[in-house]
């Protein structure tokens, strides 16, 4: 018996401390359960696909004879697979090794052997919790035609669409707004089955004796007043009787109250938690992009921000606290969210990785405090991303400077100094002002300079820039960080520098096209 | 004597910024407030004004045609009350102005400003470049603000023998002595990208300004062999 315990808890604590093991469990908790895991989807398609394959067959076998390989398939191949599925969640389901460590622990505490026995039931009723759960009974089922020499367990099949549920976010989502009105459910469903009780019976002792009356059994009483009360109504089964047809009277008004009363349980259950659906699509939406820039308070100048960045065809996330600025911004067709941004809880709550997913963090309230407050809050999350804050007073920007935002932009300097240009060179301000204004088609762009680029051009000397009609402005040299004016014909291009060209946006495009095609035309 | 001067009306941190800014450009800066406690502020030379001034005043002391007004008041509703009165009176003084938004901008030129500058707009473009374009951004804000050897000049032809009756797009401009010419500004005050349609179809003229860029030394070549550098009037461009 020792020798047992001594074998059970050496390879318990080997497996809980060993890596590869730890490594599989979590990779297989991950393709089965976590919604966030990039491969979960993947699994996800093949499980629905499986499931309407193991349909179609079925509905094909009930006309025509199936080929020996098309039952095998279906009989064995996706049976195997849901079998592996539902051997790996109860795998999953809870760790063996975990309650045999934390019951040896324990065991160790008060100075006595591990008590096996007690470990088993701890084991078994983990288990058994899972296994008559009713996700995991509905698995089993599917399992079920595994066994298809039985002709009645082929029906099974049809538990597999159930497992629908399990994979489709849409269907968890529909169950958990019903469930919301649980109790009116109940309620309802009290009151239709005393309904249907009462005027099954009223029925069966008006109608039953009646020989010119298809109502004969309980059974034809209960199946008419189910058919009325559900307004259906097939009419194969009607009351012959006047008394009857009082009853039925009854039952249709009755009917009408319950449909009405199930219509409104079920809009109401969908427009309370219509906000948070919504939400929670915006959430998820929002933990799948890539890149997007983060936009922390939506006022005027972040309005403008946003709609600019976004006609560029960039992504971008609005976070505000204030309900009604996150409206505007829905509004405005953003994906805006109702959250602090000067919180954390805010930013692990909405599963953003700041470092991978976010280009630049804007914050873009019209008070410092607030943009202070968030930057802060920022930089103590991630210390990489680049914040650009938005600077109302002066006095602050030291503020600014110590909470580590990488750009700040002061309106009020920004107005002297184009007011200095404005009263000076009138020509050349409004050429500039072109430039950056999107208003003209008149463009600056910067063009990376490729491997591919390279492999067509080396020299500035190459490039064709007076038959597309654009100016070559500079190079800007990512090494040197340096930017060359009007480089020499023989100014060598390398890989990562800059290309900045001014002209008419279509022909900057065209140039752009010219300078990834050359080598293949 | 009668001098060129800032008038900047309104007295908050727009009016220091601007103020700050064209003090080397002008003989004198004078500020207007509408609050009467700012007149014994010590650092600027601050006059109370009212929104109901028949401007007699103004019009004895300062030449307006050379000199250059701001209304900078943060109400946009008195912004243009002041626009309104100051052209009703000085049909040449040039009228720089500060919106809100977009609403006011076409009011405020509707009231008669030479050139309105919509904060939210300029601030939220300036944003967006600086993340955009970087690179782009860097490099215009110091040919435009001299914080780099580039400089940006508005040259005036006054030598377009020079070109021999060519036309804009027969030019390579890229390569031209040293400099880069971005745009050109006909006659007519209308301004076209040097590429443009409506500048290749435009011969080269004596009256045509250039705006180019370019290190110093090369401008000044440029300029000993077409024309010299010039100054627009306002009154000529923004309306």
């Amino acid at each position: 018996m020792n020798a047992l315990k001594r074998l059970i808890l050496d390879a318990s604590y080997h497996l809980n401390t060993s890596d590869s093991y730890q490594k599989k469990k979590r990779f297989f908790y991950n393709l089965l359960e976590n919604d966030k895991y990039r491969y979960k989807k993947y699994f996800d398609l093949v499980m629905i696909t499986l499931i309407f394959i193991s349909v179609a067959i079925l509905i094909r076998g009930v006309k025509y004879e199936m080929s020996d390989s098309l039952i095998f398939f279906n009989s064995y191949v996706i049976s195997i697979f849901f079998l592996i599925e539902y051997l790996l969640r109860l795998w999953l389901t809870s760790s063996i090794t975990d309650t045999v460590i934390k019951r040896d622990e324990y065991d160790s505490l008060l100075g006595r052997d591990i008590q096996l026995s007690k470990v088993f039931s701890q084991v078994l009723r983990d288990k058994f919790r899972y296994i008559f759960s009713l996700r995991a009974i509905i698995d089993l089922l599917a399992i079920m035609p595994f066994f298809h020499e039985l002709r009645l367990l082929r029906i099974f099949i049809l538990f597999r669409i159930f497992k629908l549920f399990r994979y489709a976010k849409s269907f968890q989502m529909l169950t958990s707004v019903l469930a919301t009105k649980k109790i009116e459910f109940l309620t309802l469903l009290m009151f239709a089955s005393v309904v249907i009780f009462v005027s099954s019976i009223l029925i069966y002792v008006m109608e039953a004796n009646n020989p010119v009356s298809p109502i004969n059994t309980l059974f034809d009483s209960v199946y008419w007043s189910v058919v009325t009360i559900s307004t259906v109504g097939y009419g194969d089964v009607v009351p012959a009787t006047s008394e009857g047809r009082f009853v039925a009277m009854a039952v249709i008004i009755a009917g009408i109250a319950v449909l009405a009363f199930t219509t409104s349980i079920v809009v109401s259950a969908f427009t309370e938690k219509l906000d948070e659906i919504k939400e929670n699509k915006a959430i998820e939406d929002a933990s799948k992009l890539k890149e997007f820039y983060l936009i922390c308070g939506y006022e005027d100048v972040a309005r403008l921000v946003a709609l600019k960045l976004i006609k560029d065809k960039n992504r971008v996330i609005v976070i505000d606290e204030d309900y009604e600025r996150v409206e505007k911004a829905k509004q405005d067709g953003l994906i805006a969210l109702c959250y602090n941004p000067g919180s954390i809880s805010s930013y692990e709550k909405l599963h953003i990785n700041l470092a991978s997913q976010v280009k630049v963090v804007l914050c873009l309230r019209e008070d410092d405090v607030e943009n202070v407050y968030t930057a802060l809050t920022v930089r103590s999350l991630c210390k990489e991303v680049h914040i650009l804050s938005l600077l109302m007073n002066d006095i602050n920007r030291k503020k600014m400077i110590f909470t580590g935002i990488n750009e700040i932009v002061y309106p009020q300097e920004l107005i002297g100094m184009i007011t200095r240009e404005f009263v000076g060179q009138t020509v050349a301000f409004e050429a500039i002002h072109a430039l950056r204004s999107d208003q003209t088609n008149f463009n600056i762009e910067e063009i990376a300079i490729t491997d591919w680029i390279l492999n067509n051009f080396t020299l500035v000397e190459q490039l064709d820039t007076k038959r597309y009609r654009v100016v070559l402005l500079g190079i800007y040299k990512k090494e040197k960080s340096r930017f060359f004016f009007n480089p020499l014909d023989s100014t060598v291009l390398e890989r990562g520098d800059y290309f900045l060209v001014i002209g008419l946006g279509v022909f900057i495009k065209e140039f752009e096209r010219y300078l990834q095609k050359k080598s293949s035309e | 004597m009668k001098e060129t001067t800032a008038l900047i009306f309104g007295f908050n941190k727009y009016a220091i910024e601007i103020a700050n800014n064209v003090v080397s450009k002008y003989n004198d800066v004078k500020i207007f407030s509408l609050n009467q406690e700012d007149v014994h502020n010590k650092d600027y030379d601050i006059t109370y004004f009212d929104l109901s001034e028949d401007w007699n005043e103004l019009e004895a002391e300062f030449d307006l045609v050379e000199s250059l007004a701001f209304c900078v008041l943060e109400d946009d509703a008195q912004n243009i009350f002041l626009t309104i009165s100051l052209r009703s009176n000085f049909k040449d003084l040039t009228l720089i102005t500060i919106a809100k938004d977009m609403e006011s901008v076409n009011k405020l030129n509707m009231a008669g400003a030479n050139k309105v500058i919509p904060l939210v707009e300029t601030t939220a473009e300036i944003i967006t470049n600086m993340i955009e374009k970087p690179i782009a951004t860097k490099v215009l804000h110091s040919i435009l603000y001299e914080e780099s050897d580039l400089k940006i000049a508005q040259i005036k032809v006054e030598n377009a023998t020079f070109f021999h009756g060519q036309f804009p797009v027969d030019i390579e401009w890229s390569r031209y002595k040293g400099i880069i010419v971005l745009s050109i500004m006909h006659e007519n005050m209308s301004s076209d990208f040097i590429y443009s349609s409506k500048a290749k179809h435009h011969e080269i003229k004596d009256g045509d300004i250039f705006v180019v860029v370019g290190y110093e030394a090369d401008i000044v070549e440029f300029e000993k062999l077409i024309g010299s550098r010039c100054n627009v009037s306002w009154n000529n461009w923004g309306r």
